[in-house]
């Protein structure tokens, strides 16, 4: 299993929004605008590649029946870490995200991720999963932000790209919005699948 | 039992490291969120009484500045939470600024009023934060919502359908800010006059 492998499923194979459909409350929650998921994501990325680090470098010493309160502590504490730093360096993104980081602690992704993964792994492979995963929800994340921005308020990365009177589809601000994207996006993901695997076994 | 015993210190072990690093970063990071609250402030402030450079937290507190009513347990609704006194470059009074609340759609809306200390008329309102739907209540922060508000005394109705028009969609948003402004006016005006 090389280096390279562990981290490009994260991105495709195994991206944990379109493909392990796992983490879809801050999933659909956070991702009004492009720059929401990309905090987001960044934000879960970093408690992620933290808690798998240590989850991993404990997991020798962890006693299998703690193991899930053992998770649980260590996932909060980065979460609350992130919070904190968030909060005092940049303020402007925590106003938006404030909410959402206590919410890391209970993302399936990063219990998931821990239990299947880094509590049976080596330290850097666990860090490599850790990095791939993250980046693979923040990609995910900053597409249906953007979609869901450009659709539903006419702007992306917050730069108006309409005027300030023309109609957009406010719907797709909210949580109806939310779904349908996510709905029409794993579409498109299992079409381009469909057909990189149909590709490679005519090659 | 040997085992019992060995989950019981690898949790603890877990928990007081971590516990001693929450303080650590804590300790580190509550002074300059105290920090960034009060620029925050600050600038908000300049933006809503212009000509501003020095603002002053107002002691007195209005009368209605009450938070518990031990005897009924209940509420006592805040109508302002506080005041301000701006001064300008010659330290001459510009006028005051207060932080008003109401129950929006999404949550508590906070919202900042400058009043000119000559006029008594509203200069500005600044929207300090809110969780209204983006794309429909958000627009309160927009300035075309907020600068209805400019110019109102203490003798304009300051209501919704009346002196002031609600956002499309966002009725609730709009009724909220119109009310925290129109309720929290009266109260900083009083607590303010008797300052002077």
């Amino acid at each position: 299993m090389g280096i390279v492998k562990e981290f490009v499923k994260g991105l495709w194979n195994d991206n944990p929004t379109f493909r392990l459909q796992i983490g879809l409350c801050p999933t659909l929650a956070v991702t009004s605008s492009a720059l929401n998921g990309v905090g987001m994501g960044a934000a879960t990325t970093f408690v992620l590649m933290c808690s798998s680090i240590l989850i991993s470098a404990l997991r020798n010493v962890i006693p299998s029946k703690v193991r899930i309160p053992c998770f649980i502590v260590v996932i909060a504490t980065f979460s609350t870490v992130v919070d904190l730093v968030m909060n005092a360096l940049l303020p402007d993104l925590h106003r938006v995200l404030g909410i959402f980081i206590p919410l890391i602690v209970v993302n399936c992704i990063l219990m998931g991720r821990a239990e299947a993964f880094a509590s049976k792994r080596p330290v850097f492979d666990a860090a490599i999963d850790g990095l791939g995963m993250g980046i693979g929800f923040t990609w995910a994340l900053t597409l249906i932000g953007t979609v869901r921005e450009l659709l539903g308020a006419g702007s992306l990365f917050g730069y108006k790209l309409v005027s300030d009177t023309a109609a957009t589809f406010g719907i797709f601000s909210v949580a109806p919005g939310a779904f349908i994207t996510v709905g029409f996006l794993l579409a498109a993901m299992n079409m381009i699948s469909t057909r990189l695997r149909k590709t490679s076994k005519e090659a | 039992m040997n085992e019992s015993v060995r989950m019981i210190v690898v949790l603890a072990v877990i928990a007081m490291l971590s516990g001693g690093l929450l303080a650590g970063v804590y300790e580190w990071t509550s002074g300059i969120i105290a920090e960034n609250e009060l620029r925050e402030m600050q600038s908000s402030v300049f933006q809503v009484l212009p000509g501003t450079v020095r603002i002053e937290l107002l002691d007195t507190a209005p009368s209605t500045l009450v938070e518990d009513d031990p005897t009924t347990m209940r509420e006592v609704e805040q109508t302002t939470t506080q005041i301000f006194v701006g001064y300008d470059d010659r330290d001459d009074v510009t006028g005051f600024a207060f932080v008003g609340e109401g129950a929006g759609y999404g949550g508590a809306i906070r919202i900042l009023v400058g009043v000119d200390d000559n006029s008594g008329a509203i200069l500005g309102l600044a929207v300090l934060s809110h969780s209204e739907t983006p794309g429909l209540g958000s627009k309160i922060e927009e300035a075309s919502f907020r600068n209805q508000f400019v110019g109102k005394t203490l003798d304009d109705p300051i209501a919704v359908g009346k002196d002031i028009n609600a956002l499309t969609g966002a009725t609730v948003s709009s009724r909220a800010v119109t009310e925290a402004v129109r309720r929290g006016f009266a109260d900083a005006a009083a607590a303010y006059e008797r300052s002077r």
